[in-house]
This record gives C-alpha cells, structure tokens and sequence, in this order.
C-alpha cells in the first residue's frame, strides 16, 4: 500500500521537478557567468505560453515545445541586451519583463482559443515496472530530455573554453576583459541559454503535464529555481536536487489530502522560499557564490 | 630616432612601431611615435602618468585602435584589432594589476583568453615546462587566490610566454614585488628572455630600474617621442629632464621623479639595479624636526592584529608611534597590510586586537567616525573608493565629514556649507567651475586637493597620507610634498604610508618598514639605506 | 593612469539615479523619452488592434474611468495612494543604496496585521484606526527587516532576500485566513468559511472627504501626498538625507564619514517594508475591508515601478503614480470595449521600460559624442580644462 503511495507521490514529484530542472540548468549557467536572472520567472511563463500558441496552431505539442524554447531565447534576447549592453540594472529588467511577460501572456490568453495540446507519454518496457522507481521510466516523452540537458550544461560549463571564460567573467571581469575576453558578450550568451531552457521548463509544464495554458501558469516557479540555485550553492549537482526536494514538497502538498495526513500546506509551498533563505544565511560566508554576481561590468570602471 | 639607426647587419627589428596617433577629441594621446624594439633587447619606456604610455601599448596589444601608424614585426605590417591577434602576432603582456581569476586554478589562467579547445593536461605540462626553462617553478592545479603576489607575477609570466611572445611587454611589473624579488625578475628577463632574442618592453616610472634593466630606453612627453638613446649613453637625471622637459631639482622632485637620493646609490643598490645608477649627486636628507617630545605620541598603535575573511594575517601586532610635528613614513612593498591599515585607520575596518591611540587616549574603533573625531585626518590610498562621493558636488565634499557642524537640529545649513566650500576651494587652490560642480567632472589632483583640504580643516591631531601622490603628475606631487611638510611644520603628526622608497626618503624622518602586516624595524631617515630597508622588507632584521 | 571618474551606466537607473546629471544630457535625455512613451504607445496599439478592439475606443474608456469626470477622479486618487505609498518608501531604499523589491509581500503582512488590530482591539475609532495604520507600518517594517537582519549579519543579497520573503508572505496570510483561531471569517449562517477575514467594522474604515459623484479624498490620499511633500523636503535638505545619499553613492566614504551602514541602511531597508505595510493598511481600512490573500493586488509591484520610473525622487513619484493609479482606474472600464484589462499591466511595463531606457541610451550617446569632441582627464595636463568624463578604452 505505502509502495503505491510512494510511487504516485515520487512520480508526481519527478513530473513537477522537471519543469524546474530545465530552467535550473539555464539558471546556474547564467548565475555562473554572473548574471543573478530574476526573469527566469518571465522566460519560464512565455515559453509555456509559445509553446501552447503554437501547438495548438500547428496541431503538433513538439512544434510547440520548441516554440516555447525560441520564446524563452527571444525574451533572454531582450533581458540580455537591455542589462548586459546598454547595462541597465538587471534587476529592473527582470522585473519589467516579469511584469511585461504576466501581462502580456493573460492578454492574450483572453483574445485567443487555443485547443489542447499535449505531447505523449514514452514508456520504457521492463524498466517501468520495477516497484517505485518505475515512475521514473513513465514520464512525458521531454523528461527523457533532461538526460541529455543536464549532462550537457555540465560540460558546457565545467569543460569547454567558452564555460571557463563565462566563470571567469562571473568571477572577476575586469581582469577577463584585459584577457581579452569579451565579458558582456559572454554574459549575453549565459542568459540566452538560459532563456531557452527556462522555456523549455515553462513548455514542458504546459504542452508537458498539462495540456493547456492558464493564467499565471508558473505561478513563481522560476523564483524557486533561483532558490533551487542558492540551495545548491552554484553547482550544478546542488540544484539539481534543491529542484527535486522542491518538486517533492509540491508533489506531497498536492498528496497529502488524499493520503490522510494531517501537514499544513501553506507551510509546503513556503518551504522552497524558507529552505532557501536558510541556506543563504548558513552559506553567507562559503564564498560559493561567483564575486561578480549581479554586478554589471563596464570597461573601464573599477 | 632607432629606426633610421644604420643597420650593419642586415637584421630586422622584432618590432617597429611606426608613427602611431591617437587623439580623444581635440586631445592628443599619441603623437606620431615611433618605437623600435629590436631581439634580445629590454627596452625601456619612461613618461609621466598621462604621457601616452599606456595608449600606446593598448595600440600595440589591439585594446585601442589608432588614428595613425603601423606596426610592423619582423619587417612585415601587422594589422591588430584585438587582443587575440596581437598574440597571434607574437605579441604578449604582463599587465600592472594581475588579470587573473583568483578561484580559477593556474592551469585555467594560462589557458583562459586563447582560442581553440582546453586541454588540461597540455596546459599543466606546458606550465611545468616554461617554469623549468626560466625558473619559475609553480603547481598548474594550484588556485591562484592561494597564491602570493610573487607567485601570481609568476603565473602572469608563465602565461604570457607560454604563447612563445617575440616580444614581452612588462607595464610596472615591480609594483608588488619585493626589491630581491624585482632582482629575480630582471634576472628571468635578462637571462632567458631576452637571450632567447625576444624583445622585452619594460613600462616603469622608478628611473632606477630602467637605468639598471634596460638596453635602451625612450622617453614619452605629452604623447611625443622625447628621448631615445641607449641606457648605457644616459643617466638618471638626464632620464628625469627629459621626462619632465626641464631641469629638476633632486632634492625637491627627484622624489616625485623616482631618483633615490644617497649619497652613494651603488653601495647600496642590489647589484642587478646599481649597475645604471650612479651619476645621481649626493645631497644630504632635507632637516627635519623630529619632535622627540617624551611622553605621549600623537597616533600611538598597539598590538593591531587583524585577520581577513580567508583567515589570512594581514596585520600582526603591529605597534607604531608618531609624534606631534613628525612624519613617519610606513614603507613595504605593496600587498603587506598598508591598505589594511589605511583601511583600519579611515575607520572603514576594526581589527581583532589591538588599540589606538590619540594624543594618549584610546579611540573606539567599531564606531564609524570615531577617528575622525579623535582627530585623525585620512588621504585615503583610493580617493574614489572611499574619500570622495564623485556625484556630490564639491561643497558637499568639502564638509561630509562634519556634517554636525553644518547642520541643525534636523536641517542642513547650506549657507555655512557654501561659505566654508568657498574658503577651503580659495586656501587649498581647488580649480573648480563651480562649489556645485559634482566632484566627478575635477580632474585628479584636484578630486585629492578637496580630500586634503577638508581632512586639514578638521584640523586633526593625526594625519594620514596612503600613496598620497599615486597618479598624480609632478606638479602636483611637489604640491603635496610642501603641503605634507607644510602640517608636519604646524605640529600635525604625519603617517605617510608609501610604496615609493624616494618618496619615504625625501618626506620622512623616521621609516618603519612593514613586512607580511608586522613592522620589521624602524629606522632614522639618516641610517636608512636602501639595502637596509630592502632587507627589511624581505622581512629580515636589519 | 588614475582611476577613470566615468559613472556607472547602472547608477543611471537605481540608487539615487539623476541625483546630478549634467544638464548638457537632460535634453537629450527628454527627447529620448519622448520617442520611447511614443513607441510604447504604438506598441499598446498594436496590441489593441491584435485584440480586435479599437484604439480609441480603449483611450476613451481609460480616460473615462479614471479623469473624465470628479467619480473618475475620485477612483484614480483610491488607487494612487497605495501605490504612491510604496514607492516613497522605494525611494528612501534605492536612495541608501539597498534595493528592496519585496513591497508585495511587505504590504501583506501589513495589511494582515492591520486587520489583526481593526478586529480584535478594542475603543474608540481614531484610536484603532491609528493603532492599525501603525501596526501595519510595523508589519511591513518588520518584513523588510528579516532582510536587513539577514544582509547585515550574514550578506546576503538584499534583492533575493526581499523577492522570496514575499512568497512567504503569501503563503503567511493564506495560513492566517484559513486558520480559525486567527483571521478566517466567521461564518454566517450554514455556509462554509471562505479563506477571508470578516470585515472590519463601519466605524473603522478611513474617511474621506466629499460624496459620490462629487470628488471624493480618502484619509489614505491624504496621508500619501503629506508623506511625499515631508519626504522630499527631508531628502532635499535634511541631515538624514544628505546621509542617506552618502551612504548610496559612496557606502566606503560614507563610513569614513561616520555612518554606520548597518543602521543607516538597514533602518532604510525597515522604513521602505514600513511604506509598503502602511499602503497595505490604507487597502484594507480604505477599499477592501477585509483580509484576502489578494488583497495586495499586484500595488507592491507597481509602487515599485513607480519609483524606478521617478527614478527614486519623491517629487516625481506623486505625478507618476497618479498616472498609474489612474490606468487602474481606467482599466475597469475597458470591459466595454472587449480589450482584457490586462492591457493595462502590458502599457505599465512598456511606460516602465519608456522612462528607464533613455537616460542610459543618453549617458551612451553624449559619451560618444565628447569621445570625438571632448577633453579626456589627464592628470598629465593640469592647464587643460577638467574634462566631463575620462576617455574609455
């Protein structure tokens, strides 16, 4: 009995994990390269937005999923280029465009139908029976994604040139710039990726669990993924499980009720915010964090 | 000039610099120069800040580019636009204020700005490889941030000639290092590099050093070649004349200039250095009074202890007097806890242990403005960082740190502040439009005039002077040695913290020296040489 | 080379933007803004049109909800208030240099304890309604203190801190208003108790002056605009103020200069959440009546862009956020004409975005413009007029 529970509980944690495993990929990138993305929140909601509007146009959620992914890089496209070009405060920026994405998203979900789209399940014979974590094997087909996303951004990171020239822009640009690096312009990059992942996050909650797009869809998801990033103290292995443990507690909220438990569910979709901000006090001092996070760089300037 | 030297055999220069121009605005940074560097040479270039020094190696490091000019290597024109093709060119560059990533490890810092795939393994072997050839031995997995300003100048070198340069540009590369260090590294470019017929451009201001380092040498005025002329054919204050274009007087700006004033510079010069200097006349040290008045010293530091965030000592127990009228010169090379003690004593930082004393009384050093109030006036080393707001105006500059004085209850005074402004912007010669004009748009001396003026005003016990002439042109230094002198005169104790060995030995009557954030030895100006001082801040007894 | 005296690019926009801007840019600066407001509006057209509504039908019923007539004053001036509110209080913490962006979540706690206090104390109107407003001030206070604590003692970063406290706040009140023993209503008759409180009693809401279809002035838009008018003569020309923007500017200077930053900044940091708990007082005793986890209603967000469009001057906040207040106003009658009222979230973002850009895009421009014409600051020329910027390479 308590192995069925647990299966259904694990398997709706992994399906609410993975929207936030996408966008924390995304997110540790450009957090590494120093740019602290407060509108992963705007880029997750846009992605899942495109992704509908346009699966549900073309008749095809896999169309719509890489739409979601292109809507994300267009919103990173203006963020990058308003914060790490004309170098206006990056926070304002993510806030305009969280502001400008909710509003935008809801006027237009008013003045369209959109007929349901939603991508299929990819079974994997055998595997998808063994008890519990069979769940990891039934899942939407994009999940399997993460397979090849996770890894990558690791590599892309920790391995390639360009990843050891975006740590050293997050970690002291003036010194990359007289290297010869081109800081904003890598800055830029970091955010694009992180633009089409967070769209990818936000296409697989809609065209991925859902099927449908509705109002204020993420719902703060993507500040959980910035907590998801500061839990686990920009790394990527970190985050990753800070997403899990935050998917897990949305999953246990959702199941609570029906499994009779008595758990004060305000308290479960706080926890995030809460296990967050007490990391951040405990770690205040690891110097984990990239030197230059959030600080703009302008040549020239000290 | 070099190029139209008659070339007997028939060689090509490495570099030739050919007409270089490059204007801001109606400004002319560079003025048509022309620069020949030839194999196997160390090649000295010499100016004032502002003289085009800098631009010029930003032309030839592809970091700016020119109005005018070619470059030319080997004989054939070069086109560099970026930094990438001046290494592609074979040019390389050991910057003044390292370029490394302090979390990054050697090997990444080697590898970072190249183009192509990383190869971590080649990277080390490569690190391991040049550091044997020239003795520069260092762990490729070390982080650099563990690493000390030595080690780092290292990783600095290694990187730029692992690229295999055909010429090296060296900007101030002695800054951070201790005077046997710098001996090392003239040694490393003499020997190895320069033998291996790449061609060293050494930027420095310590006339001393090019003097002793450096084949020839050419000297930049106001963006114009001045002088060019082999090392051997010139000597020091020839160097100075022709960096200032007019006669100086060394015992008032051969200081400013970086002329050691003793009486016999050879004896105690460290051989690599003493080699080029000795034509410098012996002047005795300026009088200075010394008010040795028994009892309490103006600034009186006790055991100061204080560690960073990483757990580094960056000072240890440190004790320091200075007495009413006196200037006391706090000497070390750069990185052994000067800034931490600017820093402490601008009431910016507390240390772990220790007291402060003014004029016999302990001050409460966690309360911000309690030195200021106990009557300690600070010329912090950074004015931008933390003497200056550069978007207030220069009235408001003048009085921030009085503010109780100009205001009341709950108001400011503006009219009290303007007339204050006014009278200080008259006595310390402030050029300025305007009392409102945002203290951005003063130039760089000025900016140091308003920080002088009202830390004078406050007519402090103590005063403190951090690099005071830092990126100040001769005039201006010779205005804040007589103003310096000037407080010490009217019975003002003066700790001047320097880095500049002339400096100290022209302003000072005693020089503590400071060595890893403790005070290896004092010295009377008069038994000060520079060999001792150079042991003491090697950290050896004197 | 001495340290370049260029400006950040990104002071332009937060922590005492404009505090001094040379005047040569001002214009160029105004004209900038001018094409941007334009090109928002066409873009807001656009979208209009996408939604097959008319563009002037939109203007007309925006305008008619919000100044046409004193009714559609009087609803622009209801929703200015809070959001003015907030952003005073945005002002005084980009001023100081901390950037709070947790108004949303600081204006629920105190609108929550507000209502605590309307409900449960007991005595005379004025008194309650006073203890009220000042609890909710302490509520939001006390909010953004969590922060400054935090950033004071540990560093964190002050704009994570605030943004994910807001959620907690969230989810704070949706604990207090479906919690029986603290604020869920009681309920009446058979149904069952709704996540709200119960309203707060007639004889505690706020005043106002004037009768409907008259003009009518709230307490709350009185309170807002005396605060304004204190605020900017206390920046202009107080002690604090000239501190407050010390600390801003120069937070090392500041220090030296005798200004703790941990109390300076962080009592900055508690003033701003005090703002936004003060707004979300004025809410509940002044429209809402009643504890709703949506009471809030997106006025943090906005008073915040309100202020970053003023850019942090008190003076300025008044007319913007009468501008906005009255896009609020307006948007209850676009239901009219078919056009989502979210369109007016859509044209804050863009108006946002319209005042933001141009003084960078200007600072850039001019900067190129006295790069081909201009002195640079070289110290090596002490006879050479000071130079307005140093040369960037």
């Amino acid at each position: 009995m308590w192995l069925d529970d647990g299966g259904t509980v694990l398997s709706s944690a992994l399906r609410l994990t993975a929207p936030l495993a996408f966008a924390a990929c995304g997110e540790y990138l450009a957090e590494r390269a120093g740019t602290l993305n407060i509108s992963v929140e705007g880029m997750m909601l846009s992605g899942a937005f495109g992704a509908v509007a346009v699966g549900s146009a073309t008749g095809s959620p896999t169309v719509g999923l890489v739409a979601g992914a292109v809507v994300g890089l267009l919103v990173a496209l203006v963020h990058a280029n308003l914060s790490h070009r004309i170098q206006i405060n990056t926070f304002v920026v993510g806030l305009v465009i969280n502001t400008l994405v909710l509003g935008l998203t809801s006027f237009l979900l008013q003045t369209m139908e959109f007929s349901r789209t939603q991508v299929g399940m990819l079974r994997i014979p055998g595997l998808a029976d063994i008890p519990l974590v069979g769940v990891l094997f039934e899942q939407r087909w994009p999940f399997y994604l993460l397979l090849l996303v996770v890894p990558l951004t690791w590599f892309l990171v920790n391995r390639t040139r360009w990843g050891l020239e975006l740590r050293a822009v997050g970690e002291n640009p003036q010194a990359a710039d007289v290297t010869g690096i081109k800081v904003n312009l890598r800055r830029r990059q970091a955010l694009m990726w992180c633009g089409v992942m967070s769209g990818l996050g936000g296409a697989y909650l809609s065209v991925g669990l859902v099927g449908s797009f509705n109002n204020n869809m993420t719902a703060g998801r993507g500040f959980i993924v910035i907590a998801a990033v500061i839990f686990g103290a920009w790394r990527l292995k970190g985050t990753l499980l800070g997403c899990f443990l935050f998917g897990a507690a949305d999953a246990l909220r959702l199941a609570l009720p029906s499994l009779g438990v008595e758990l004060n569910p305000q308290l479960l979709v706080a926890a995030p915010y809460l296990l967050a901000l007490t990391v951040m006090v405990l770690m205040a001092r690891s110097q984990r964090e990239p030197r230059a996070l959030s600080k703009p760089f302008e040549r020239g300037l000290v | 000039m070099s190029h139209d030297r008659a070339r007997t055999d028939g060689s090509v220069p490495a570099l030739e610099l050919r007409g270089i121009s490059k204007r801001y605005g109606p400004v002319v940074a560079c003025d048509a120069v022309d620069l020949t560097v030839e194999r196997g040479e160390v090649h000295g270039l010499l100016g004032e800040n502002g003289a085009g020094k800098s631009t010029l190696m930003k032309v030839l490091m592809g970091l700016v580019s020119p109005d005018a000019g070619e470059i030319h290597r080997d004989g054939a024109r070069v086109e560099v636009h970026t930094p990438q093709q001046a290494a592609g060119h074979g040019l390389g560059m050991v910057h003044q204020h390292f370029s490394l990533i302090e979390p990054l490890t050697v090997w990444e810092n080697v590898a970072l700005g190249e183009p192509g795939r990383i190869d971590r393994d080649a990277v080390c072997a490569d690190v391991e490889a040049v550091g044997a050839r020239y003795g520069l031995t260092i762990d490729p997995t070390a982080r650099v941030e563990r690493l000390s300003a030595g080690e780092r100048q290292r990783v600095e070198l290694i990187k730029a000639l692992r690229r295999d340069p055909k010429v090296l540009v060296l900007d101030e590369p002695t800054s951070v290092l201790t005077i046997a260090e710098s001996a090392a590294l003239f040694e490393v470019l003499r020997t190895s590099v320069a033998a291996e017929g790449r061609g060293v451009i050494l930027i420095s201001h310590k006339l001393a050093e090019i003097t002793a380092a450096t084949d020839v040498v050419t000297v930049l005025r106001r963006g114009r070649l001045a002088f060019h002329c082999r090392t051997a054919d010139t000597s020091a204050p020839e160097l100075a004349r022709r960096m200032v274009g007019r006669d100086v007087s060394l015992q008032a700006e051969g200081a400013a200039l970086g002329l050691v004033v003793t009486d016999d510079p050879a004896k105690h010069l460290s051989p690599v250095l003493a080699g080029g200097l000795s034509a410098v006349p012996a002047e005795p040290p300026a009088p200075q009074a010394p008010a040795d008045v028994p009892g309490t010293a103006a600034l009186a530091l006790h055991g100061l202890r204080l560690a960073g965030p990483d757990g580094r000592v960056l000072l240890d127990s440190l004790d320091l007097e200075v007495a009413t009228g006196e200037i006391v010169a706090l000497y070390g090379v750069e990185g052994n806890g000067q800034a931490t003690l600017g820093d402490l004593l601008s009431g910016l930082i507390a240390p772990d242990a220790g007291e402060v004393h003014v004029a016999g009384r302990p001050v409460a050093l966690d309360r911000p403005g309690a030195l200021h109030e106990a009557g300690v006036g600070v010329i912090p080393e950074d004015r931008h960082r933390s003497g200056v707001v550069l978007d207030m105006s220069v009235a408001d500059n003048l009085v921030m740190t009085d503010l109780r004085r100009y205001s009341g209850r709950l108001l400011m005074r503006r009219a009290k502040i303007r007339a204050q402004a006014e009278e200080l912007v008259e006595r310390f010669a402030i050029r300025t439009p305007s009392i409102d004009a945002p203290l951005r748009t003063l130039s760089g001396g000025n900016q140091q005039r308003v920080v002088l003026a009202r830390e004078l005003s406050a007519e402090p016990t103590v005063l403190v002077a951090a690099q005071p002439t830092h990126g100040l042109d001769v005039g201006a230094i010779e205005d804040m040695f007589a103003r310096l002198r000037e407080a010490a005169a009217s019975g003002v104790a003066v700790l001047l913290i320097s880095t500049e060995l002339e400096e100290v030995m022209a302003l000072a009557s005693r020089i503590a020296v400071i060595s890893s954030g403790r005070i290896t030895g004092v010295l009377d100006v008069a038994d000060a040489s520079p060999q001792r001082l150079g042991m003491l801040v090697g950290g050896e007894a004197a | 080379m001495t340290a370049p005296a260029r400006r950040p690019l990104a002071s332009y926009v937060v922590g005492n933007a404009g505090l001094r801007r040379p005047s040569a840019d001002a214009w160029r600066t105004a004209g900038i803004t001018v094409v941007c407001v334009l090109v928002a509006c066409a873009l807001a057209a656009l979208l209009v049109a996408i939604s097959g509504g008319s563009p002037t039908e939109v203007v007309d019923a925006l305008v008619t909800g919000s100044v046409a007539d004193s009714a559609g004053w009087s609803q622009t001036l209801v929703n200015a208030a809070p959001l003015l509110l907030v952003a005073l209080g945005a002002c005084i913490a980009n001023r100081a240099g901390v950037f709070n962006i947790g108004q949303e979540g600081q204006l629920l706690i105190g609108a929550m304890l507000g209502c605590f206090v309307a409900l449960r104390l007991q005595g005379p109107g004025w008194m309650v309604i006073t203890v009220a407003l000042v609890a909710a001030a302490a509520g939001g206070g006390a909010w953004s203190g969590i922060s400054a604590a935090m950033y004071y003692t540990r560093g964190t970063n002050v704009v994570v801190t605030t943004l994910l406290l807001t959620f907690i706040a969230a989810q704070v009140v949706q604990f207090a208003v479906n919690s029986p023993s603290l604020l869920q209503e009681t309920g009446i008759g058979n149904g069952p108790a709704r996540p709200q409180s119960d309203a707060v009693p007639e004889y505690l809401r706020l005043a106002s002056f004037g009768q409907y279809p008259d003009l009518t002035i709230g307490v709350g838009v009185i309170l807002a605009v005396v605060a304004t008018v204190v605020l900017a003569v206390l920046i202009a020309r107080s002690r604090w103020g000239f501190r407050l923007n010390m600390l801003g500017l120069n937070p090392m200077a500041a220090r030296h200069a005798g200004i703790r930053a941990s109390r300076l900044g962080g009592s900055a940091l508690v003033l701003s959440g005090a703002f936004a708990g003060l707004a979300g007082g004025v809410i509940l005793l002044g429209t809402v009546f009643r504890l709703q986890p949506a009471i809030s209603n997106n006025f943090g967000w906005d008073g915040l862009l309100v202020a970053l469009v003023a850019r942090s001057r008190p003076g300025l906040a008044l007319p913007v956020a009468v501008l906005f207040g009255g896009l609020r106003a307006g948007s209850s009658y676009l239901a009219a004409t078919g056009v989502p009222d979210y369109l007016v979230d859509v044209v804050q973002a863009l108006l946002v975005l319209a005042f933001v850009v141009p003084p960078v895009l200007s600072a850039l421009w001019g900067r190129r413009i006295r790069n081909r014409s201009a002195v640079p600051d070289t110290p090596a020329r002490p006879s050479a007029a000071p130079a307005k910027e140093e040369v960037p390479v």
